[in-house]
């Protein structure tokens, strides 16, 4: 009998004492309870926001691809500004995707396949010419997608009466970006109609652990915002090269007109990610309800706090950098720069802070908590 | 008394088999241990034999078939395993060296082996507790230390980091709920504590070691349930059943032998007794040993700050489940003539495994930075200065710099000396 007292001996000490340490704890922490409806987040963020967004950009790209069939029918300067700016309008909407990477989309290779960007113009133009290539080919990875059809559509050195006359003579152009478009179509359908199997699936993985729904969200989070820091701002602006600016390396680089927008698209898109927020603007169940559900902290204040703070100072950062990028990283590098340790701050919020809150395990091995 | 520690071997082939399967990946750099610089992994596919070798050394030990040299082979390479890279450091891994650097020493061949089926003499039926005790006495001292490190106050005051890590586990059946509950985090981490102070003098004591025996089977099928740390439950689950009497090994010896179809064979009651000169140099030994065990948890006293925050004595030290930290580093090579910097990307030369642990770990980024150094003054850059911004949370206090920006890690060397280039924890 003695061995059981004991045993009820320590539980009742323990129990004693986190009873007072609660009382104390209750003071300055309001949030007692965390319970948050982890599959009502999942559902709002498949029903609200991936599927809506991907739609929109797969849309875009219909769109365009009607224009660009349109320019093919009456090649004239005025039909291939309309293509373009259809271009434009599925690039900056492609943004929209582009973070969800993950189940239908793994296998698709979202950011590899629409958005290797520079784009190798050298390779671009062997495979018109030879007229024989397969875009699925790895050495065709950055030949393919929007920066491809980026290059095609704003050839530099062209006039648009040059450009309308290539394509009035060169059907080998002509079919390399309607094979750039299918294969995006193809793809974007993949995932759309993939998603209609997988949105259950998402929906009941509700654990936190590798390849739960939450884990595989943040984690491609992680990866978009590195993504966006890295080889939308960070390279152009030669924080890889000694401080050489790099502008050829912008995204959209031929258009040369919607760099900075289409980084601002990619941001919006992060924070409406995070947010749980929808297309029009509902603020649905996100990562920043589930924070604040968490009662998770930063140095000073709320950890959500901080996060949508930061979102905020980097937006209106962002704001302040003048179209075209590759221009703007060369005479207004200040600016830019400004914007770039913003983004790194987010960045560091989102990578370290918020999965480490959150009790995220990236990685398969073991641990022991060390 | 009688042999139960032929069981304990059986364990460590069970936990061998884990290993083999486990892929052994070949990174790009390695991060050695301070003084085993010299340890390189085997080119290519040698490293898988190297596991293929330890499991069969551990199925040998487990036998009991040429045990003292397979017992040498598997210490000696499982710990090469070990040495290759810290990234991997595990305080369960280091358990399984010392314990089978235990093992060398002691006469676990000695009755149902196949030792002593090939050679009778070596057959002995009983052996002197003494034995026996040195792998008591390390299990204490696992128990011990992990939870004397639970006494601080992010664990006892804040239930940190299980206040993180619990409520990561809502959607579980049935106690989901309660997981997200502020005191059940504090239930757990007092539990924890006083579990880990108290189960090693309960299960020396003959009568508590039943019930201790019951706890120690829902202590780590608990942790084994909520996080993710392998086959350390299971090991400790086993090993602790060396606490239990001669009657009880000796059933299992005998359940083994129906299942098996080994005859009992005839006995004689036997008792090993090494000679004087070898008990002699043991005990030395196992003092030396134990002395190591028992300093080494406190050197953490030699260095200022913050433990969990520096890391300087931190391994090696029965330290488990003690914080939720992650990291985010960036590197920077610097020019030295014209001040110029290149960002690097990690992603580039480590594995997710490695970047995630050296991003919090200062010795660590030491050996990155060395490696960064030479990589490029191979791609033309005259004297290279790596420096690292690193941002870190502890215990989900907040993202800050651990490092000072101004200090170039490449001409820092790892040693035991404090690096007075880790930034204080609180600075305000």
């Amino acid at each position: 009998m003695k061995k059981v007292a004991l045993i009820f001996l320590l539980f009742s000490v323990t129990f004693a004492v986190v009873e007072c340490k609660k009382k104390n704890q209750l003071e300055d922490e309001k949030d007692e309870e965390t319970s948050f409806d982890k599959s009502g987040m999942l559902n709002n963020y498949s029903s609200n926001v991936i599927i809506p967004n991907i739609q929109v950009a797969k849309n875009s790209i219909d769109s365009f691809a009607v224009a660009y069939n349109a320019f093919l029918s009456n090649k004239t300067t005025q039909t291939l500004d309309l293509a373009r700016q259809k271009f434009i309008k599925a690039y900056k909407d492609y943004q929209k995707m582009e973070l969800f990477g993950f189940g239908p989309a793994e296998n698709e290779l979202v950011s590899a396949n629409f958005n290797t960007f520079p784009t190798d113009t050298p390779q671009i133009l062997s495979n018109i010419t030879n007229g024989t290539y397969n875009l699925a080919a790895f050495i065709n990875i950055d030949a393919k997608g929007l920066p491809a059809v980026d290059y095609l559509l704003n050839s530099t050195g062209y006039s648009d009466v040059q450009l309308v006359n290539l394509f009035a003579t060169s059907p080998n152009r002509v079919a390399y970006v309607n094979n750039c478009i299918a294969d995006m179509q193809s793809k974007a359908n993949n995932i759309i109609n993939g998603w209609n199997g997988y949105q259950s699936t998402f929906i009941n993985s509700t654990g936190s652990e590798v390849g739960s729904s939450l884990g595989v969200l943040v984690n491609n989070l992680d990866f978009q915002i590195d993504l966006m820091k890295n080889a939308k701002v960070g390279i152009p602006l030669g924080k890889k090269s000694l401080g050489a600016k790099l502008p050829e390396k912008c995204e959209a680089y031929y258009t040369n007109s919607i760099s900075v927008n289409l980084t601002k698209a990619c941001l919006d898109n992060i924070e409406n990610v995070y947010l749980g927020r929808s297309l029009t603007g509902n603020d649905g169940l996100g990562l920043d309800d589930y924070l604040s559900a968490l009662g998770a902290q930063h140095t000073t204040g709320s950890l959500n706090d901080a996060i949508k703070n930061q979102f905020t100072i980097a937006k209106s950062k962002l704001a302040l950098v003048n179209e075209p990028l590759s221009n703007s990283v060369i005479n207004d590098e200040a600016t830019v720069d400004a914007a770039y340790v913003e983004m790194v701050k987010l960045l560091v919020l989102l990578k370290t802070d918020m999965p480490s809150a959150l009790g995220i395990v990236i990685t398969y091995q073991d641990g022991d908590g060390d | 008394m009688a042999f139960g520690i032929l069981m304990l071997a059986s364990v460590i082939r069970f936990m061998s088999k884990g290993w083999v399967y486990d892929m052994y990946i070949r990174p790009k750099l390695f991060f050695p241990y301070y003084g085993f610089e010299w340890i390189k992994p085997l080119e290519g596919n040698a490293m898988y034999m190297v596991f293929i070798l330890l499991a069969l050394f551990a199925l040998f030990m487990a036998l009991g078939f040429f045990y003292r040299v397979s017992a040498i082979m598997f210490f000696i390479l499982f710990t090469y395993v070990e040495l290759i890279d810290k990234t991997n450091y595990l305080n369960h891994y280091y358990f399984i060296s010392i314990t089978s650097f235990l093992l060398i020493f002691l006469p676990a061949h000695r009755y149902f082996s196949l030792d002593t089926y090939h050679h009778k003499h070596l057959q002995a039926t009983h052996v002197p507790n003494y034995f026996i005790l040195t792998i008591k006495i390390q299990v204490f001292i696992v128990y011990f230390f992990a939870g004397l490190a639970k006494i601080n106050s992010d664990w006892l005051l804040h239930a940190q980091p299980l206040k993180i890590w619990l409520p990561a586990h809502s959607e579980m059946p049935l106690i989901g709920s309660l997981l997200t509950k502020e005191w059940v985090a504090y239930a757990f981490s007092w539990f924890g504590c006083i579990y880990d102070l108290a189960i090693p003098f309960l299960l020396f004591i003959p009568r508590f070691v039943k019930p201790a025996y019951v706890l120690v089977i829902l202590f780590h099928l608990a942790t084994s349930l909520f996080f993710n740390i392998g086959m350390f439950p299971y090991i400790m689950i086993t090993l602790t059943t060396i606490f239990f009497t001669e009657n009880f090994h000796i059933r299992i010896i005998e359940i083994l032998r129906s299942v098996f179809k080994i005859r009992q064979p005839d006995e004689t009651l036997s008792t090993y007794i090494p000679s004087y000169k070898t008990l002699k140099v043991l005990t030395v030994l196992f003092i030396i040993h134990f002395a190591i065990q028992v300093l080494v948890p406190f050197r953490y006293l030699l260095y200022d700050g913050n433990l969990y925050w520096t890391e300087q004595g931190y391994r090696f030290s029965w330290r488990v489940m003690l914080m939720e930290k992650a990291g985010t580093a960036f590197f920077f090579v610097r020019e030295k003539s014209t001040g110029k910097e290149i960002e690097i990307s990690n992603r580039d030369y480590l594995t997710p495994m490695q970047e995630k642990m050296m991003a919090t770990q200062p010795d660590m980024m030491i050996n990155y930075a060395h490696f960064l150094k030479k990589e490029f003054k191979h791609k033309g850059i005259q004297e290279p200065e790596i420096v690292v911004e690193s941002y870190v949370t502890l215990n989900g206090k907040g993202s800050r710099l651990i490092v000072d920006k101004t200090t170039d890690l490449s001409l820092e060397q790892d040693n035991f000396k404090p690096k007075k280039w880790i930034l204080p924890f609180d600075k305000k």
